[in-house]
């Protein structure tokens, strides 16, 4: 008895997925750890369009199935994703577990995903049918809940090249290694001409999506930094009043207290 | 998909059981490779890491569809390496060796690492070996081991 | 170095380093039955019915019912019971096994069960909870006295939770039916004659019909030591029924939810002082025994015994309890109750000396016992305490005075510094009398026609080194070359009852039965026959005997002594605590092997730096375990503490062999007080009672003292 599908293109991959009832199967992490049963797996890893990094003038392009060590490994990837990834789990599981997978999983501790959001990333999803470009923030709808066509798949995500230079990460996990996201914070900061440009934050592991309030950033957009600072605290004030925790085992108190100490970090970081 | 060829231990095998069972099940049951042990089922201990291709993975998160074509290498075919010895003698010395059921995974690990990094840092062998739980030795001798096996071994790697 | 004490290759290394070694889950599955237990899935209720499904030619139901001997299993009391009785006592309960050949059918089966409760209120708040397992009184003094006439009385709670054993190989036990018809029962343990018991109860059969082998057995910390009692009667029952050999391997979920663990505590210090210092202590000690009380008794003697910590207190009163709750019940785990009470009083000390405005370290100096003083339990120091030369060590080791004076300045920033010291002993062995009056330890040596020798004794390779120590002392004594001599697992049809392998003792008792039986075998020897010699424990002759009832004599006949140093830094928008540098001085007597007793240093070391600040495990409002996964109950990684620094410190036993003292539980013990008063200095001098103290602590202390 052997079920499920290896694909040894794409093309064929989107074959299987528009005619059989399967998940798609990328790492395997998430899913091994799910174990559902009865379930045909569709197995992407060796899927050679899937699984490359490339850039043109505007995107890195990080192919689904390319896993936490191959960005790392590669110079193409900003430092930030390098970053984020790298505190992912332990080498094992980064050796394993793919951007394509951090995605589809649909959680908001996703390493990956979390730095997509603050980098406004867009992904590309694929079909027999034809392909569609997405927001990151339009493609996850809610916990486990993804803008993705049951003859979907996610082929790569779009990483702007530019404007991630300059940033905050912080990951705060029960331990320095082996480590699921209790928050997760990502911000970038940019500003041209004495006037700020960017000054994105997102916040993972703390709803049922990584959190990301563009009116409240709005806030700072086009200001100065002493103006901005002027505005420090009405804008932390905005923050905590809009952020509303999922509860979980570590305290939503704990955890907004993070995210709040973070966010304050992020801005003294960049003078504000 | 008919069945699933992958090389284990240097030998071609096929499987004809289902893509999605757990690859450790797999080597400890079918092919009696119970070096692999199995401590957590969740990819959170590393007892039974393995290395695909040359890649450390915890096999408890790999279905059996994903290696399909690979080569798998557990501890009963690393153990006939010279960089196992250069490991074994390393491991020995400092006595980094206590209950033992996380050693093979931990070994693997050392191996993945060192066949990247030859020289490693005290830091990057922590950071190699940090998927690796360990309850017995609180890492001090097991750190070491991997920092002498390099040392000694150089020329291994 | 001595020569004892020069580091060899351990004796099992060859087979574990390569994986040739056979763990209970590793024997071949074909003819042997897969067990799954049914969990009670309420923590009280009487079980009015189960329904189980239709089973499959093959497949087979087990409960209390096919029990052939008695449900009760021997641990201390006979309150445990095989299978469950009328009622379950605890989530996670076993009500019945199901085995069966395939263990995706066995499981479904399993969860295919239906079980009809009638619930009862559970107990399980650990202050609410009255129903004694345990009360013990004892003290020395007038108490009353001197809190009358003190200057000053202190009154502090302390609080410490759960902690899990975390080998790294779960739960594990076989049973095979011998043709003969004795029951063959094997797997991962401590304590072999201890399962030998249980099971030939459980079976009814006498001691004859039963033996036990301990298999290669990954990791153990005390949580080997009771449970595969209860595990090893459930197997034996159920391939008694089934008539083929039966294998239940816990899954790591199953593991962590339902097997002992450290008892939580509760304990409340009432101090008085009188110019400047303590005169007397009122201690109060409570422990969560949960559901039955297993070891809960040892537990807590262990620990009200070491309540009032290595200082000199003219006046004790203590009073111990092991509570019952609807709880998974607790037991060994290295350091027996000690910790917890050692925790209390380093902490209380070191309050106290806050508030009078002395250096922790002083005044704990100031109170320090030494050789000839009085035990809490009016014993004797029989040896020399070898504490302040220890103190000078650490000191040196991170320059511990200077640091403590420096980060006690005010500090801003993101991130605080503190650094905190504690001390503390381990009784080694058995508590009081347990030693001569209930193990009565028999070891022996054999020696075959070929000149090789076997150690013959019952105590249990689990990673501390038995197999390798054990052979070197016979070595040493017989002048043999170490391969000469061997060390089996011991299978209790071969060998004589030396005991179980916990309190410390396996080396300092059973050891030193083995050195004499050696030079017995030496003034013996006659090359090329088969011969055998036999040793009987003998209580040093210099002991005040202990009595149990009264908590008075020598409850150990020597002590293992430790100092240890944590220094860390906070991070005070995460709260996460990061170990910049942790520091022991140990001293276990003459090492046997130093790297071996290294190794249990730093081990133990790290085992305590994770209770004391990120282990953490905690039920419910439904008495359910949630931290049940190594996701949630986090242990320490490579990348969590630097290398630990780790020194021996010498002070011979002269009735241990070549001068060694008990060694495996010592170094967890002191590690939470030593983190915590780290914690409270970085946080500028806060005082803190509970361990573990994690990051979500740390915050909340933060916003509530407006760090």
């Amino acid at each position: 008895m052997v079920n499920g599908y290896v694909a040894a293109s794409l093309r064929e991959a989107l074959e299987i997925r528009a005619s059989h009832d399967v998940v798609p199967y990328a790492g395997g992490t998430d899913l091994m750890v799910e174990n559902r049963q009865g379930v045909e797996y569709l197995f992407l890893n060796k899927v050679p369009e899937l699984r490359t990094i490339t850039a043109d003038d505007q995107y890195v392009r990080i192919g689904a199935a390319v896993t936490f060590t191959e960005a790392i490994a590669s110079p193409d990837v900003p430092q930030l994703m390098k970053e984020a990834v790298s505190r992912i789990a332990a080498p094992a599981i980064r050796n394993a577990g793919t951007f394509g997978g951090n995605l589809g999983n649909g959680s908001a501790k996703a390493d990956s995903v979390l730095i997509e959001f603050v980098a406004d990333a867009k992904l590309r999803l694929v079909s027999k049918k034809g392909e569609r470009i997405v927001d990151v923030d339009k493609f996850y709808l809610g916990r486990k809940k993804l803008d993705l066509g049951s003859d979907e798949l996610i082929a790569e995500v779009l990483l702007p090249k530019q404007g991630l230079e300059q940033y905050s990460y912080e990951k705060v996990g029960g331990r320095n290694a082996l480590a699921i996201s209790r928050v997760s914070f990502a911000g970038v900061f940019a500003a041209k001409d004495g006037k700020i440009t960017n000054v994105a934050a997102a916040f993972g592991a703390v709803a049922d999506t990584v959190l990301r309030y563009r009116d409240i950033e709005a806030m700072l957009i086009g200001k100065t930094v002493d103006e901005a600072k002027a505005l420090k605290a009405d804008y932390l004030k905005a923050y905590a009043e809009r952020m509303v925790l999922t509860r979980g085992r570590v305290s939503a108190e704990y955890r907004k207290s993070v995210c709040m100490n973070l966010l304050d970090g992020f801005l003294t970081k960049f003078g504000i | 998909m008919d069945e699933i060829r992958f090389t284990l231990n240097g030998k071609e095998v096929s499987y004809a059981g289902s893509a999605t069972d757990r690859l450790l099940d797999v080597l400890r049951n079918d092919y009696r490779c119970t070096s692999v042990k199995c401590g957590c089922k969740e990819g959170e201990c590393g007892a039974c890491s393995v290395l695909i291709d040359g890649v450390l993975y915890n096999s408890c998160c790999v279905a059996m569809g994903a290696i399909n074509g690979a080569s798998v290498v557990t501890m009963e075919g690393f153990r006939e390496t010279k960089r196992f010895e250069a490991l074994e003698k390393a491991f020995g010395e400092v006595s980094a060796v206590q209950c033992g059921f996380c050693i093979p995974g931990m070994v693997l690990a050392a191996e993945a690492l060192l066949s990247k990094n030859p020289h490693p840092t005290e830091d990057e062998i922590r950071e190699g070996l940090s998927g690796n739980l360990c309850r017995c030795t609180g890492y001090n001798a097991i750190v070491n081991a991997v920092n002498n096996a390099a040392k000694e071994g150089n020329g291994l790697w | 170095m001595e020569k004892i004490s020069e580091s060899v290759v351990k004796k099992d290394h060859a087979p574990k380093v390569s994986g040739r070694s056979v763990y209970v889950a590793d024997y071949p599955s074909e003819g042997v039955l897969c067990g799954k237990l049914l969990h009670a899935k309420v923590a009280r209720a009487k079980v009015l019915k189960v329904e189980v499904p239709e089973l499959p030619e093959g497949y087979f139901y087990v409960d209390a019912k096919d029990v052939p001997g008695d449900n009760n299993v021997n641990i201390v009391l006979d309150d445990t019971p095989v299978y469950c009785r009328e009622t379950v006592e605890y989530i996670g309960e076993p009500i019945a096994m199901l085995c069966g050949p395939d263990e995706k059918v066995v499981e479904r089966l399993r969860d295919e069960c239906k079980v009809e409760y009638e619930e009862l209120e559970p107990v399980l708040d650990l202050r609410a909870a009255t129903e004694k397992f345990f009360d013990y009184n004892f003290g020395h003094g007038d108490v009353d006295k001197a809190f009358a006439e003190a200057d000053k009385v202190y009154d502090e709670e302390f609080e410490t939770g759960y902690q899990e054993q975390a080998y790294l190989e779960t739960q594990g036990m076989m049973a095979e039916p011998e043709e003969s018809g004795r029951m063959f029962v094997h797997g991962s343990a401590q304590c072999a004659y201890y399962i030998h018991g249980a099971v030939a109860r459980a079976l009814g059969c006498g001691p004859g019909g039963v033996h036990i082998l301990q298999d290669v057995t990954g990791g153990g910390f005390g949580g080997k030591e009771a449970f595969p009692s209860i595990l090893g009667c459930q197997v034996a029952v159920a391939a008694h029924k089934c008539k083929k050999p039966v294998r239940c391997v816990f899954d790591r979920r199953e593991d962590m939810e339902y097997t002992s663990k450290r008892h939580p505590s509760l304990c409340r210090y009432k101090v008085a002082v009188k110019d400047g210092k303590v005169t007397a202590m009122d201690i109060d000690v409570k422990f969560n025994a949960g559901a039955y009380s297993t070891l809960s008794a040892v537990v807590l003697q262990r620990g009200i015994i070491a309540s009032p910590g290595i200082y000199n207190i003219p006046n004790v009163r203590v009073h111990g309890w092991a509570v019952k709750t609807n709880t998974s019940p607790c037991g060994a785990y290295r350091g027996f109750g000690a910790p917890q009470t050692f925790f209390a009083v380093e902490m209380m000390m070191d309050h106290i000396a806050r508030d009078l405005g002395v250096d922790s370290l002083a005044f704990k100096e100031k109170h320090l016992v030494k050789q000839g003083d009085s035990t809490s339990t009016c014993g004797k120091y029989h040896f020399p305490v070898p504490i302040p030369a220890m103190i000078e060590e650490i000191d040196k080791a991170c320059d511990y005075r200077k640091k403590r004076a420096e980060y006690a300045k005010p500090q801003v920033g993101r991130y605080r510094r503190g650094i905190g010291m504690s001390m503390y002993f381990h009784g080694a062995g058995f508590t009081g009398s347990g030693e001569r009056d209930l193990i009565k330890a028999v070891a022996k040596l054999r020696k075959y026609k070929d000149g090789t020798v076997e150690v013959l004794a019952s105590n249990g390779e689990i990673g501390q080194g038995v197999r390798t120590t054990f052979p070197k002392i016979v070595a040493h004594e017989l002048n043999l070359p170490l391969e000469k001599v061997y060390y089996n697992h011991p299978d209790t049809a071969r060998v004589p009852d030396s005991g179980p392998t916990v309190a410390s003792r396996s080396l300092m008792v059973v050891g030193e039965l083995l050195r004499r039986a050696a030079i017995k075998l030496r003034s013996e020897w006659i090359d090329g026959e088969e011969q055998e010699v036999e040793e009987h424990f003998k209580e040093p002759d210099f002991l005040i005997p202990f009595y149990i009832d009264k908590f008075e004599g020598d409850a150990y006949p020597t002590y293992a002594w430790s100092v240890n140093a944590i220094e860390l830094e906070i991070d005070t928008y995460t709260g996460i605590a990061k170990v910049l540098g942790a520091y022991g001085s140990f001293d276990v007597g003459t090492p046997i092997d130093y790297n071996v007793v290294l190794g249990q240093m730093e081990g133990g070391f790290l085992q305590g730096i994770g209770y004391a600040s990120i282990e953490k495990m905690d039920y419910d409002a439904k008495g359910r375990i949630r931290n049940n996964s190594f996701s949630d109950y986090l242990i320490p990684t490579t990348k969590d503490v630097p290398n630990l620094k780790c020194m021996l410190h010498v002070e011979k036993y002269p009735d241990g062999p070549y001068g060694a003292k008990g060694a495996g539980e010592l170094p967890l013990v002191g590690a939470p007080g030593a983190y915590l008063e780290a914690v409270e200095q970085a946080l500028g001098g806060v005082t803190l009672n509970h361990a573990p103290f994690t990051a979500e602590d740390t915050l909340a202390v933060i916003a509530k003292e407006g760090i």
